[in-house]
């Protein structure tokens, strides 16, 4: 059972094993906060979707299957949409398009397709608790390390001081790519000294 | 019977998820109309702080003060910057022939370099700006009041947001000397 | 019997790389000479640091691989070099560093180490500090001023203003500009030297200085206000990447002709990123541009057996 939560925490981390969700991840993940907001709004859907498709699919048909997933995760993704712009317009103007498209996030439909469709809710929301969690670590790090260098902050608050010359590389798609690979590459050098 | 369960199954889906998104909607539609508005009067309120009245005229606002008396009016412009489309909010004296002052709405210049035309110092240029015959962009200290400085490594930025001015008060003063 | 399939040359000879990059470093000289005239005491510790990023990443990433170390090949002495001089005058010491470790680590090693590398490693590390750093990579000073008095390049003076600077003043190098690229003069001298003892393959150059005269020709003929052939001859990085950039063994293809379309499109390139981009100077990007396009030029011009 813990099994379950752990996995998708660590060892098959939806960003940095399954290297899955690249659009958001590259996206947003600007500055801290962005990428905390999207992990949110990421753990949102994902456990919605995921224990509702748990709940009723025994009654869904196999020929239609995706159909009925994606109109879930739409509804839920949706939902948050409407939830930031109405509540945080500041944070719906920052992440711009990127929420709507979690819609077509591989993660989501990918554990709805793998793991809810074939197991109970209990065990359901256990699996897309973990792999949403790791999501959030995931862009959170992301975020942190380019807004440090991109703007010398974390969360807006300031970590280097005046001598610091931003890199401001870090904060466009460029960075994105490096740090991401930079963090691929840590993560592998880390598993490879554990074993 | 398979095709009947799988006609069944779907609609539902879609007849809960319409069902829930809309009552949410319902919900939520009005926070974002005032959100939206309320972010348009902040920004007029930032260009021209002594405004007491606005009135919403088909495509832009007028201005009035305590006395009632017209302070000027805002528009909406929109146009090419270096990576995305600008969109810039910005004052017109009654006579047409001022800026009152610009919020840069959204745009998607280079953070750090082009975005700095939503930066204080580069807008406060543009208060009190003549726009007349045009606003001119210089690289060094501007000496004529209808002239701005450019950003510092970001000209094309800087030329993007005279530009997008330049075209929307031409056209401005067309349709009203109309009138 | 095992057969062996490889290009020319068959028949080598006991230089190795050691050898030719001393000989590409003497091919340098008369272009850091230049510089330091031109921008005195800043251009040798720019030169330094630059050095001291490239050869300290080096060695410390063989070391963490745990492989001999490759300092005796001098490739790292040479990136370093190349770095500073694309690297404008007035640009802070630890800048120059960090371009340094950025051209050895992302440019190169994580490849797989010399001879691996799809971009020109130099050319790496200015593009990484170009997006870092933009307002620095873009400021520059006139030459021969120690207080940095700041002076527009003259491709910008061309692009921004319609100014044109004396063909004179680009060819010795009495402009503004990266540490190297300024004297013409100088670069003609180091990269003649290198074709002449065939360090440096002449097809390359020539395929980039024919691009590059027919589009600008083009372009003058119909507004000369877009320069002569000369003008983007002389100017910018242009004859920098023409003998030091397109002739890198490694990042540019094997066959001749694709040693030749290579620098064609780098020509072409170039005028057209100074014409029609938001920047002035578009060396660095075509050249890195057709780094990516190397591989398949090479499948495009491989060599047929005679009769196929």
């Amino acid at each position: 059972m813990k099994n379950v939560f752990k996995k998708g925490l660590w060892e098959n981390h939806p960003i940095f094993k399954q290297l899955l969700g690249m659009c958001p991840t590259l996206a947003v993940t600007t500055s801290a906060i962005n990428g905390l907001s999207m992990g949110l709004a990421i753990i949102f859907v994902l456990n919605f979707s995921s224990g509702i498709v748990s709940l009723i699919r025994k009654f869904i048909p196999p020929q239609v299957r995706i159909a009925v997933y994606t109109i879930i995760i739409a509804t839920f993704v949706t939902l948050a949409d409407l939830f930031l712009k109405a509540f945080f317009p500041s944070i719906s103007k920052a992440l711009g398009p990127y929420v709507p498209l979690i819609v077509v996030n591989c993660i989501i439909l990918g554990r709805a397709e793998a793991f809810s469709s074939k197991n109970p809710p209990k065990l359901a929301l256990l699996d897309s608790l973990g792999v949403s969690l790791g999501f959030l670590w995931g862009l959170v790090l992301l975020g942190s390390l380019r807004e440090l260098l991109g703007a010398g902050t974390i969360f807006g608050i300031k970590v280097l001081g005046d001598f610091f010359e931003k890199w401001v590389v870090m904060v466009l798609p460029a960075g994105a790519f490096l740090v991401l690979g930079f963090l691929v590459g840590v993560i592998n050098y880390i598993e490879r000294k554990r074993r | 019977m398979k095709t009947l369960r799988v006609v069944l199954v779907l609609t539902l889906v879609s007849v809960f998820s319409a069902g829930t998104l809309s009552f949410f909607e319902l919900l939520a539609e009005k926070r974002i109309a005032e959100n939206e508005k309320r972010e348009i009067e902040e920004s007029i309120f930032t260009i021209v702080p002594q405004t007491e009245k606005i009135e919403e005229v088909k495509d832009y606002y007028k201005l009035f003060d305590k006395e009632g008396d017209l302070l000027g009016y805002i528009f909406l412009a929109e146009g090419q910057g270096y990576q995305g489309p600008v969109k810039i909010l910005f004052g017109l004296k009654p006579n047409l022939e001022e800026l009152l002052g610009i919020e840069i709405i959204s745009h998607q210049e280079t953070p750090g370099l082009g975005a700095k035309i939503d930066s204080g110092e580069f807008k406060q240029q543009f208060r009190r700006l003549r726009v007349l015959p045009k606003i001119e962009y210089l690289k060094k200290k501007p000496s004529l009041p209808n002239q701005i400085q450019a950003i510092t490594a970001a000209t094309v930025s800087s030329r993007s947001v005279v530009n997008i001015l330049n075209k929307k008060i031409d056209q401005i003063r067309k349709e009203f000397k109309k009138r | 019997m095992k057969l062996i399939v490889e290009v020319s040359p068959h028949k080598k000879a006991d230089y190795g790389i050691p050898w030719l990059m001393k000989e590409v470093l003497i091919g340098l000289a008369p272009v850091i000479l230049a510089s330091i005239i031109f921008f005195r005491i800043r251009a040798v510790f720019l030169i330094i640091s630059c050095l001291l990023g490239a050869v300290i990443s080096e060695e410390v990433w063989m070391r963490l691989r745990k492989k001999p170390s490759s300092l005796r090949d001098y490739s790292a002495v040479i990136t370093g070099i190349l770095l500073a001089l694309v690297l404008p005058p007035k640009l802070p010491l630890w800048v120059g560093f960090l371009g340094g470790v950025i051209s050895i680590i992302l440019g190169k090693q994580v490849f797989g180490g010399l001879g691996q590398n799809i971009f020109n490693p130099a050319l790496v590390g200015r593009a990484f500090l170009m997006a870092a750093f933009p307002v620095m990579l873009t400021s520059w000073v006139e030459p021969f001023s120690l207080d940095a008095v700041t002076k527009a390049t003259p491709l910008a003076l061309w692009k921004f203003s319609k100014e044109f600077t004396p063909l004179k003043d680009l060819f010795l190098g009495n402009v503004a500009g990266s540490l190297g690229e300024t004297s013409s003069l100088a670069i003609i001298l180091g990269g003649g030297y290198l074709i002449m003892r065939k360090i440096a393959d002449w097809r390359a150059p020539l395929g980039m200085f024919l691009g590059m005269s027919i589009l600008s020709g083009i372009f003058y003929l119909v507004n000369p206000l877009g320069g002569s052939i000369l003008f983007h001859l002389f100017s910018g990085g242009a004859l920098l990447g023409m003998f030091f950039m397109v002739t890198d063994p490694v990042t540019t293809p094997v066959s001749k002709l694709g040693r030749f379309l290579f620098g064609l499109f780098c020509g072409f390139l170039v005028i057209i990123l100074r014409k029609f981009s938001g920047l002035p100077e578009g060396v660095m990007y075509s050249i890195l541009i057709m780094n990516g396009f190397t591989p398949l030029i090479n499948r495009l011009t491989k060599p047929r057996p005679l009769g196929r």
